[in-house]
Formats: C-alpha cells, structure tokens, sequence
C-alpha cells in the first residue's frame, strides 16, 4: 500500500488546524469559565448547516443563477451548480466562504448566549451541561428530519473549498491548510489576550467561585453570555471550516461523540490553558489520523479486526490516566493575569 | 450621626425553621458593631439578607437611604455593602493579586470588546495594581502577591478575604466570623486593622464574631441573636453584664 505522505501531511495539519479552534473555544467556555458545555457539537454544527444553507442559497445568488433545490429532483443540477460557481468564479468563492463564516459566527454567538440564561434556571452548573448535551441531540434529530435545511438524512455535497480553481487537488489542499492554520493561529491569539486580561480573571473568578463573584459586584449572567457568545461563535467557525473541509455536511458527523474528542483534547493537553488545548488538539488528531491510517492498511493485509475502533478505547485510557495521574492536564493553567504582577514585581 | 444600615422587621423562613424573626437592627456610620450569638441564632442568615444572596420574605432593608431588600448581590455591591464570608470564599486556583484586583469598579479590561486590546486598559491595570499592592501591604501579603490563594494559610485567606472586601470603594463591611481559625495575636491584629480603617477612611462595620473578648475591646455596640431573634442590645460592658446572654452563650 501506498501513503501518499504529503497528503496525509496537509490532512492532519488541516484538522489539527480546525480542531484547534473547536478545542480554544471549550477552554475558554470550561477551562476559564467554569461552564462545562456538552453541547459542542451543536455550535460547531451550526457552523456546518449555514455552510449547507449559504452554499444552497447565497451561493446561486451571488453568481447570479436561480435558486434550484438541492435535494429534489434537481439535485444533479444544484450540485453542479455549486461546484462550478466555486471553481470557476474564485472571487465569489471567497465572498461566499467569508460570509459564511460571519453568518455562522453571528448565529452562533447568538444561539450560545441565548442558551447560557437557561443556567439560571437550573441549580448547577453541571446541570446546564445536560442541557446542552440533550438540548445538542434534539437539534441534530430534528434537523435531520428536516428536510430543506441539509437535505435532512441524505445530507448535502458540494460544500467544497475555494481553492478548487487551481486544478491541482495537492495544491488546493495546502492552500486551504494554510488558511485553516492561519484562522487557528488568530484565534490563539485573540483567546490568549483575552485571559490575559481583565475580561479573563473574570472569567477565572466565575469559575472559582460563581455566588462570591457576583457578591463583589459582578453581573454573572451577562458574563456567562458573553463568554458563551465567543465561545459558541469560534465553534460555529469551526464547524464552517470542519464541513468545507470535507465538502458534505450530514448530521451524523455531529452527535455525541464529536463533543466528547473535542473534550478529550482541552482535558488532556491542560484546562485552562490555551497552549494545552493546542497541544491536546494535535495528539488527538494525530491519534485520529493514525488509527485511521492503520485501520485501512490492516484491512488491506486481510485482518479482520476493526482498528478504527481502538482510537475509543486510546481516548478513554488517556483520559482516566489524567483524571487519576495529571488532573491539571499536560500543560497546567498560567496562573497569572495580566500586566499588574509585573507592577508589583518592580516596586520594593 | 447618620445611619448607615437600617433593618426593619426583617424575617426569612427555610423550611420548617425561622431563622431570621422579625429583626430589626441600626448601624450609624463610621460605627463598629459587633453581632453575636450561638451557632444556628440567624446570624449568617442575616448577613445573606443583607448581602441579598437571600430574600427577605417580610420588612425591610436600607442602605444608605436606598431600599436594598430586593436588590441583587452585584447591586448592593456597587452601593458600597461588602459582605464576607465565614469560610474564606476565595478564588483559591488565582494569584493573590487577581483575588484582590478582581472586585475594582469600572475597569474597562473586563469588557470583552476592549479586552484582547491591551493598549486601552494597560495604563488602568498598572494604576490598580500598584494600589492594591499598597493594599498588601496593609495585610501582610505583599510579597506573596503571585502565591495561588489556595496555598496561602488558614490566617492570611482571612487576611486575603478582608483586603479582597476593601477593594471595591467599599463602605460598610459585614464580616462574618473574621478571625475564626486564627492564632489569638493576629486575631487581635485584624481588629487593630477593622480599627484604623474605621478611623482613616470612615468605613463602618457589623461584624460576627465569637471570640467576645477581643471583638469587645472594639466595638461601640453589640447586637444579640438568639433563634433568629434580637433578644439584647448595648455596650460590650452592657452586654457582659447581661444575665440571659450569659445563659444564652455561655451556659451560665
């Protein structure tokens, strides 16, 4: 069997790259803030389904075509459409791609700082945790019955990159990589000013101890909307850069245990610490990939044994050996802020 | 002088138990004013009516002249009534630094727009830091500014907690049991501290406290709480003297 090695390379880099950003965003919301969201796959997903509706919709819209279902009988045709419109007119690709990151960012945004005041009617905060969690399955079902938004359980093709114009899949790849990486990189750094800053010992103080924080003044549940809002926004950009990458959006690819890796990755590489959740979004990855990888050459020498599976069992052994051996992750939390320690530190 | 705090009948029912009954109490500002009685006499449940982390079902409470008795915790921060807690309540996995930084006003870093641009708030940040350093200084934990609040001792959490509760242009503390846990010569040094803060910026308190003694060299007045009643009110002297709150409190 032949590895395209190059290939593999931009692939693994490309979903390191997108699951960085789903993974900086669990830190900001659990890590900083305290709020354990088992409702990722739900914000990432709204990224995925307004890529399904822009690509559907906009797209036609913006090459100045009709508008032609993309479901029905004119699947083919839609689909066509979509394909050429983006290879052939790179400039509205872009335009159609730019859009939907910000429509899915808005939406998103909205959606996660609507849903962060459902915590004030529930006692816990791991309360809100199971809301997210089951309030995630019932929008990933309903949509899946939904016909008109992703084509409901047949999902929608077509959702592909804007690089296609180049002609040259390898070439393409590396060009959406690199704008991938460079999507990942700016939100590091939007991220790591944020705890490095007022905004974020707020942030830390919500999750230390919620009553006192609003005791000394704090308004908690705007805080938490705000934080929900950030966070569910860089999910749903995620979730743009997840489908476009495969070129499909189905619901399938959302459910549970999409929430669960993007878990794996903040818990392991270190709560609370963005460089952690990098670090964590790469071995997992990587981790992913080469199950992936083995999986195909095993079948390929005629095992019978199913290797995709074993990536399940290598997550829960790396999470029960960090819940019992390293609690603060590889990479623990910088415990301080911002500028006022280095104030204190030149003084006598 | 002015009152500061006004409670009038206040009461709070949990359940089958009425721990608070009908209270009411005055503090004049600028005045330390102890709040004694046995464990389970209502006392911490009244510091949470004050603070509204709980509502009073019936009466009614003044701060300042404003009606605070349905106000949410963050306002009656804002108003200047700073409440503090029995155990700690820090935010133990933050530096001491950020424990006490945390609850200044208006600090235009904790607007998330603002936030990731450092430039705006940097100058703010610096201004805050050096004064809360002088604020460390004041309770004995300036060179542990970066220590975690959690690796602090029993002693200086409540120190941390007292210096926590000035930083917010507070006016009136509620301090709740601030010595407990600590060694009878720092337990005196938090009240010398309670002391001068009075004198220097005018800050008034209610404060809890069983170590009678030390809080009777203190105070200008004391409040006794028994099963969720005011049952005496006077001097310390008034109150040593006080036949039932020496059955009350001491079993005599």
């Amino acid at each position: 069997m032949n590895i395209d090695l190059l290939a593999t390379a931009i692939a693994l880099l490309t979903f390191f790259g997108i699951s960085a950003i789903m993974a900086l965003s669990l830190n900001l919301e659990y890590g900083l803030a305290g709020i354990p969201n088992f409702g990722k796959a739900l914000f990432v997903s709204i990224g995925a389904y307004t890529a399904g509706i822009t690509y559907t919709r906009l797209l036609p819209l913006l090459v100045g075509k009709a508008y032609l279902d993309p479901c029905g009988e004119t699947l083919a045709q839609a689909l066509d459409l979509r394909v050429r419109a983006i290879h052939d007119q790179p400039g509205i690709a872009f335009l159609n791609l730019g859009l939907t990151l910000l429509i899915a960012a808005i939406v998103g945004g909205l959606v996660g700082s609507l849903v962060s005041y459902t915590a004030l009617r529930v006692k816990e905060e791991w309360y809100l945790g199971l809301v997210l969690l089951v309030g995630s399955e019932v929008i990933r079902t309903l949509v899946r019955g939904y016909t008109p938004l992703i084509c409901g359980i047949n999902g929608l093709s077509g959702v592909t990159q804007p690089f296609s114009a180049l002609d040259n899949p390898t070439l393409s790849a590396a060009c959406f990589m690199a704008l991938v990486l460079a999507i990942a990189v700016l939100a590091y750094v939007y991220c790591e000013r944020l705890v490095r800053s007022p905004f974020g010992r707020l942030l830390k103080a919500m999750r230390e101890n919620e009553p006192v924080t609003l005791a000394l003044g704090k308004h908690v549940p705007r805080l938490r909307a705000q934080v929900m809002l950030i966070g569910s926004a860089l999910a749903a950009i995620g979730g743009v850069l997840f489908a476009v990458n495969l070129g499909f959006v189905s619901t399938n690819d959302y459910a549970v245990g999409f929430t669960l890796d993007i878990w794996v990755m903040v818990v392991l590489g270190g709560v609370g610490n963005h460089r952690g959740a990098l670090l964590g979004a790469l071995i997992v990855t990587v981790l992913n990939r080469a199950t992936a990888i083995l999986s195909i050459w095993a079948n390929a020498q005629g095992s019978q044994f199913e290797f995709n599976y074993v990536r399940y069992i290598l997550f829960a052994l790396i999470l029960l050996w960090v819940l019992r051996f390293r609690r603060q992750g590889l990479l623990p939390e910088h415990a301080e802020t911002t500028v006022a320690h280095d104030e204190l530190s030149v003084q006598p | 002088m002015t009152d500061l705090l006004r409670v009038h009948n206040v009461s709070k029912r949990f359940e089958r138990l009425q721990a608070v009954d009908n209270v009411s109490l005055i503090v004049p500002a600028g005045q330390i004013v102890g709040l004694i009685g046995p464990n389970g006499s209502g006392k911490s449940t009244l510091f949470a009516l004050l603070s509204g982390s709980q509502r009073a079902e019936s009466g009614r409470i003044e701060f300042d002249g404003h009606d605070i008795t349905h106000r949410s915790p963050d306002q009656i921060f804002q108003l200047g009534l700073v409440r503090s807690y029995q155990d700690p309540a820090l935010f133990t996995r933050m530096t001491v630094l950020d424990n006490v930084l945390l609850p200044v006003k208006d600090q235009l870093g904790e607007n998330p727009g603002l936030a990731p641009l450092h430039r705006i708030w940097r100058k703010q940040e610096r201004d805050i830091a050096s004064a809360a350093g002088a604020l460390l200084d004041r309770v004995m934990l300036r060179r542990h500014y970066k220590t975690l609040a959690s690796d602090l001792s029993g002693g200086q959490m409540k120190l941390l907690q007292l210096g926590r509760s000035l930083n917010g242009s507070a006016r009136m503390l509620l301090l709740d049991e601030p010595t407990a846990g600590v060694a009878p010569k720092l337990a005196r040094d938090i009240f010398h501290l309670v002391e001068a803060l009075r004198r220097e910026q005018g800050l008034t308190f209610l404060i809890i406290e069983h170590r009678l003694d030390v809080l009777f060299d203190f105070v200008d007045d004391v409040y006794v709480m028994h099963a969720g009643r005011v049952v005496a009110q006077g001097t310390a002297a008034d109150i040593a003297a006080n036949a039932q709150v020496r059955e009350i409190y001491f079993g005599d």
